[in-house]
């Protein structure tokens, strides 16, 4: 597009001619270009230079009365013209002194009118007169102004009045002036167009040339008017006349004749596709474009000149591509549903410059093809005209071409015969160099195509640049190339089409001179799945040769020999082959094990397989297989035969000592002692298909003879690590104890295997908690830790030694002791076979919690530098030894009136809290039930105030009632032990801590000397203690006998400083009969206690009821009721006797 | 006349692929076929399609090169079907009917027992069948 003059490209911009005023030229330009539509200017400095709008003298052939044939169909000039010369309007400045002032100046200026109007007759350019004033005030008379316009012979309001004096006048002025330019312009415009369509249609022209002429003259007129449908139209019409022409046209000789006409047709369809485009009918311009295309496709012309043809085709392509390109028109795709259907013929290339620039490249091709073809006839020609002659060029009319003959000073043009011509094209196309443009076009195509994700377009594109770059001997860029579309049609499997992609990669590698790729390529095409099905004989796949079985063998059979030619270079060819590479078809090699573990320095069976798509059978000399572990390597060098098509199973036998993973990695098949193919071992249950022979329909078969094998089949063995010969014991004395420092012992025993080194790695986990690794510790890091390693202990010569000792003489005798919460490590001394090491792991628990002990022990077996391990574990309960309990109570038969008591009745939310009497001896009983499965030794109960036992303020006092007798207690399991204490605060509180219980126990155990004491605390609850205000008491004796009275005493004492009144009452019972108020009510003084004495006889024996009693507080609404054990008492029928054994007397009651 | 008809696979490989014409052409139609697969999957991955075509098997036109037009068909089992055709105006319904009847041929030769699935289709009835439908493929089908 861009060989195209500017004016062809471009819209055409409407021409006014300025002139006289020069100062004035510029801002008058500038705001007119500014316009919209834009107006260009003309500028002549003053009047003598207006005779460049002189015409020539060529007038209208048709109107000259012998109408002579046209030399042509355009003029080369003419639009360029029209666009700089011919101006539609002229106009005259003047400045309004010059008119009104001297008579010499009017004359001067009349005269400069007068010759612009001989300059412009016979054309219909409009005369402007334009006066120039620099005040609005300087008015010029009416009769000035007639006088002008008379001479001008002009129009009033072409007159045109240009004040410049300040910015608004101007900018007023020039937009006056603006609008009547634009309206001549386009009256000019218009007139030329009527003019030229009258003379089409008066005169039926017996010239088509000038029919074609016309027609693009009025279709330009139209663009210069913006009539872009009466511009198309026109075209059209000049483009279906041209077409015409082509068959019956004469004038030119034959080859010539075709040129012009093409070159016309190639500009008309140019401005028929840009206005279509522009104008956004992408549809009709790719419409239009396809019938360009289809009409001038076979007028090649003259097979000498065919290259022309198609360097002109491909043209139209890539002008049209870059039409495409540069038009925002976007295609189609929102409006239209779907391509390639009856309703939208077009398929989504067709609106992709890509797809034109593919073309033109292809076309490129062609000529280049027939250039080639055209060159070597060209010799054949008779001598004299194979000359080019000198000095061509282009001719006034377009697509024509003229030779320049200097005779002297005199130059004449000569037209050119077809002989010369022809000659002359030949020698201009043969100095450019097409690949490279064809290269370019391709690289544009496969730019476009990939951004729009056409990936297989693209890569087809890339083909081309290949074989361009093939073709001009640039086997580096030709290589690269290459290879990514080979990548390509791999990935897909299009096996012909990689055939022909390797064929030249093949070559380019031998030129290069590259062996291995060489080879590699060579194979990878030997081991293609191309077959021959009749046609592959035939086709040209360039310089890879029939896609046949026959050319694969002979492929094969050159790759293999390669080397030996060369064999000046010691050197043998390397390939590798890992589980990527394409040539995995040539060699593909599985191993697999046939067991998933085996034992140290026992024998492993593996199948080693081999299998070749490659057409020949072929020996493979030496085999070599590398294991990670390469004391395993073994090779093979018997000859071994790979036949097509069919797996190689090779069986082995290997033996390794050193535990761990042994894994195949490579096997190296050494070929002809030239060739060495290194392929990564694969494992048949992970072995992915071979890209381009999964899709061949051959029969399946598997790398080992044992189906199973094939899919299960690992390169890799687990070997195991040697049996340990040592006994690890791990004992345990029922369940621990909370509490109690735990001991477990832990029993090494060499039963073969000299201990070197030994470790001993202990872990306690939370055999509940979620899993091994979770420790106690992890779990609950706020609260201590339950469980805890405390030491480990026992070591054989340092039993008695306590804990830090022995950290630190084993920090000193450089052994690894580390004991954290739930982890330790130790070291085991040497072995030798039959000794035993023992030691005792120290545990403690702090709450009961189910464990896990893990105990591994690590070694050297002596000789080998290999570590053994043995596991333990052991799950050990940690109990709590005995549930304490504890209840407060009041003495008997006395009942203190508590408020906080009487509160919590009333409201029972609030939290309870038991409430002690001040000054009173409280009690408290402890109890402790054995829950464990082993009878305990209880040492001692105290209650051990929170402060300890020396606080400086007694707050309490405590008293043991009855506890342990003697030393200690035993008591079995599910035995209860009970403490009583009693308990006298001193001082009244809200919130009185009462410290805990502290209980010292043993295992009872026999066999140990002197068991530990573990003391297990049980803290008692926060009391509140405060001074009763009543406090009752029964008196009674402890027993009755039938019908003998006894007093009863009932006892309230005031603790307050205010007189209390008090309600009392007795109920009636059958057993008694009693003297004493039944209900009556008292006042007691502060301070002082009320006695209320009452006598009973009681009728019945055994244990009786007494009446009830029930004593009321008036002032605090409270009852104080006697318990039922407090209201009961033992009647005997007669007076008991009890002997006491120590002196015989009897104690009468 | 058709030139060459293809079967394309779920990985975009060839499964079946019939030239019918001189030598000179049949890598160029490999390659024809091959490209079209871009609009193929450019059309099947961008439905600009409306409901009523929603379960259309056939492609359409998928490109014209000058002296050929490429057709195209998918399967409900992601089989592609190319067709490519040196006759420029093909109506549009001869194209489906020559698709319908290879859709058979091609559902019949995968239905042999001894067809494994997703492999190349080497059956000798098949490819004469296919010949039997490409011959009578042309404007005397619709009359």
């Amino acid at each position: 597009m861009e060989d195209y003059p500017e004016e062809l490209r471009t819209p055409p911009v409407s021409l006014v001619c300025l002139t006289g005023c020069p100062e004035l030229h510029h801002p008058i330009s500038a705001f007119l270009h500014s316009e919209q539509p834009p107006i260009n200017t003309l500028a002549l400095p003053d009047f003598s230079k207006a005779s460049v709008l002189a015409r020539k003298k060529n007038r209208d052939p048709l109107s000259q009365p012998t109408p002579a044939p046209p030399s042509g169909i355009l003029k080369r000039d003419w639009l360029l013209k029209h666009r700089t010369r011919v101006p539609a309007v002229v106009a005259a400045l003047f400045r309004a002194d010059q008119i009104s002032g001297d008579p010499a100046q009017w004359l001067q200026a009349c005269t400069d009118l007068e010759n612009l109007k001989s300059l412009i007759h016979g054309r219909s350019t409009r005369l402007v007169v334009v006066l120039v004033q620099t005040q609005a005030a300087e008015e010029l008379s009416e009769d000035v102004m007639a006088a002008l316009r008379k001479r001008a012979e002009i129009d009033s309001k072409h007159l045109v009045e240009f004040v410049q004096n300040d910015a608004s006048d101007l900018r007023q002025s020039l937009n006056k002036l603006a609008s009547l330019f634009a309206e001549l312009c386009l009256t000019y415009y218009k007139e030329e167009g009527r003019r030229i369509r009258s003379i089409i249609e008066k005169k039926s022209s017996p010239f088509p040339e000038l029919n074609i002429r016309y027609c693009f003259k009025i279709a330009i007129y139209a663009e210069f008017r913006r009539d872009w449908s009466e511009a198309l139209k026109f075209y059209e019409e000049a483009y279906r006349v041209l077409r015409e022409m082509a068959n019956t046209s004469t004038r030119l000789p034959p080859i010539q004749r075709l040129v012009e006409i093409k070159t016309i047709a190639e500009q008309i369809h140019f401005k028929i596709s840009t206005l279509l485009l522009h104008g956004g009918k992408i549809m009709e311009a790719v419409a239009r474009f396809l019938k360009h295309i289809k009409t001038y496709k076979r007028l090649v012309g003259l097979p000498e000149v065919d290259f022309l043809h198609w360097e002109w085709f491909s043209r139209q392509f890539l002008v049209f591509a870059e039409l495409l390109e540069t038009t925002a028109a976007s295609a189609p795709s929102s409006q239209s549903p779907q391509f390639g259907t009856s309703e939208s013929p077009f398929s989504e290339w067709e609106f992709q410059p890509a797809y034109y620039y593919q073309l033109a490249a292809n076309y490129l091709r062609e000529k280049r093809c027939c250039l080639e073809q055209s060159s070597v006839s060209k010799t054949d020609l008779p001598t004299k005209i194979t000359e080019a002659p000198d000095s061509v060029m282009p001719s006034t009319h377009i697509g024509q071409s003229a030779r320049l003959v200097e005779e002297g000073d005199i130059v004449t043009v000569l037209p050119l015969s077809d002989a010369e011509y022809v000659a002359y094209a030949l020698a201009e196309a043969e100095r450019f160099q097409d690949c490279y443009e064809i290269i370019a076009l391709y690289k544009r195509a496969q730019e476009s195509f990939s951004s729009h994700g056409s990936q297989r377009m693209a890569c087809l594109c890339t083909l081309g640049m290949a074989r361009e770059y093939y073709a001009s001997d640039d086997f580096t860029n030709s290589k690269q190339l290459f290879d990514t579309v080979a990548a390509m049609y791999r990935r897909e499997g299009w096996a012909p089409l990689l055939w022909e992609v390797l064929g030249y990669l093949r070559d380019c590698a031998k030129r290069l001179g590259l062996t291995n790729e060489y080879t590699a390529y060579s194979l990878e095409m030997a081991a293609l799945p191309v077959f021959s099905t009749g046609f592959e004989e035939t086709i040209d796949f360039g310089p890879a040769g029939p896609a046949t079985l026959s050319r694969r063998e002979e492929i094969q059979r050159e790759a293999l020999n390669f080397a030996v030619e060369t064999d000046g270079d010691p050197e043998p060819v390397g390939l590798d082959v890992d589980p990527v590479s394409p040539l995995r078809s040539v060699l593909l090699v599985a191993v697999a094990f046939h067991e998933q573990s085996v034992k140290p320095d026992s024998v492993a069976s593996l199948t080693v397989s081999l299998l070749s798509h490659l057409p020949l059978l072929f020996k493979v000399d030496l085999l070599e297989v590398e294991f990670n572990q390469p004391a395993c390597n073994f090779s093979m060098s018997i000859p071994l035969e790979v036949s097509p098509n069919k797996w190689l199973r090779l069986t082995h036998e290997v033996k390794s000592g050193q535990s761990g993973k042994l894994e195949c990695l490579t096997v190296k098949a050494k070929i002809n002692n030239n060739l060495i193919i290194c392929c990564r071992a694969e494992s048949p249950a992970l072995m992915e298909d071979l890209t381009s022979w999964k899709y061949e329909n051959q029969r399946e078969t598997y790398p080992t003879l044992d189906p199973a094998l094939s899919l299960s089949g690992q390169k890799s063995i687990q070997v195991d690590e040697p049996n340990p010969l040592v006994d690890l014991t791990l004992n345990s004395i029922g369940p621990a104890l909370v509490g109690e420092v735990f001991q477990i012992p832990v029993l090494v025993v060499s039963t073969g295997h000299v201990i070197h080194g030994g470790e001993l790695k202990i872990n306690l986990v939370d055999a509940r908690g979620g899993g091994m690794l979770m420790s106690p510790r992890e779990t609950d890091e706020s609260d201590a830790h339950h469980v805890e390693l405390l030491s480990i202990s026992g070591l054989p010569e340092e039993k008695e030694d306590d804990l830090n000792t022995d950290l630190s003489e084993e920090t000193k005798s450089d052994n690894i002791r580390k004991i954290q919460y739930s982890f330790g490590v130790v070291s085991v001394p040497v072995l030798k076979e039959g000794e035993s090491w023992c030691c005792n792991l120290e545990i403690r628990w702090h709450r009961p919690k189910l464990v896990m002990v893990y105990v591994s022990l690590g070694y050297n077996p002596g000789d080998v530098d290999q570590r053994v391990n043995v596991h333990r574990s052991l799950q050990i309960e940690g109990k709590v030894p005995f549930f304490t309990n504890h209840r407060f109570m009041m003495p008997f038969r006395r009942e203190p009136l508590l408020i906080s008591n009487i509160r919590s009745l009333i409201s029972p939310l609030e939290e309870k809290k038991v409430s002690l009497a001040l000054k009173e001896n409280n009690i408290v009983i402890v109890s402790a039930k054995n829950c464990t499965d082993v009878p305990l030794n209880l040492v001692s109960m105290k209650i051990v105030p929170e402060g300890g036992t020396n606080s400086n303020e007694k707050l309490f006092l405590v008293q043991e009632i009855s506890g342990i007798s003697n030393k200690c207690t035993r008591f079995v399991p599910g035995e209860e032990f009970r403490g009583v204490f009693s308990i006298t605060p001193l001082v009244a509180k809200s919130s009185l801590s009462l410290g805990v219980v502290c209980v010292e126990w043993t295992r009872d155990s026999k066999n140990q000397d002197q068991p530990e004491t573990v003391t297990t605390k049980h803290s008692l609850p926060q009391v509140c203690v405060e001074e009763p205000p009543l406090v009752a008491a029964i008196e009674c004796p402890p027993f009755a006998i039938v019908g003998d009275p006894f007093s009863l005493y009932i006892k309230v004492k005031n603790n307050t400083n205010l007189l209390q009144e008090i309600k009392y009452s007795l109920g009636d019972s059958q057993n008694f009969v009693f003297c004493g108020a039944h209900v009556h009510t008292a006042s007691i003084l502060p301070g002082k206690e009320l006695v209320l004495s009452y006598k009973f006889v009681p009728f019945s024996a055994g244990v009786q009821q007494l009446p009830r009693i029930t004593i009321t507080s008036v002032r605090y609404s409270a009852q104080l009721t006697p318990s039922i054990a407090a209201g009961t008492i033992f009647v005997y029928p007669a007076e008991p006797k009890f002997s006491l054994e120590k002196n015989g007397s009897e104690l009468v009651v | 006349m058709i030139v060459c008809v293809a079967v394309v696979g779920h990985q975009n490989n060839p499964l079946y692929l019939q030239s019918f014409t001189g030598s000179d052409d049949a890598l160029k139609l490999h390659h024809i076929v091959h490209c079209s697969l871009d609009v193929i999957d450019e059309r099947v991955n961008n439905p600009k399609r409306s409901a009523s075509t929603l379960n259309e098997t056939f492609l359409g036109l998928l490109y014209p090169t000058e002296n050929y037009k490429v057709y195209g068909y998918l399967t409900n089992t992601k089989v592609k079907f190319i067709m490519v055709t040196t006759d420029l105006d093909v109506k549009d319904a001869d194209v489906r009917s020559y698709f319908r009847k290879f859709h058979a041929a091609y559902v019949d030769a995968v239905c042999n027992p001894f067809h494994v699935p997703g492999k190349k289709i080497t059956s000798n009835s098949f490819s004469e069948r296919v010949g039997t439908i490409v011959r009578s493929f042309g404007p005397s089908m619709t009359l």
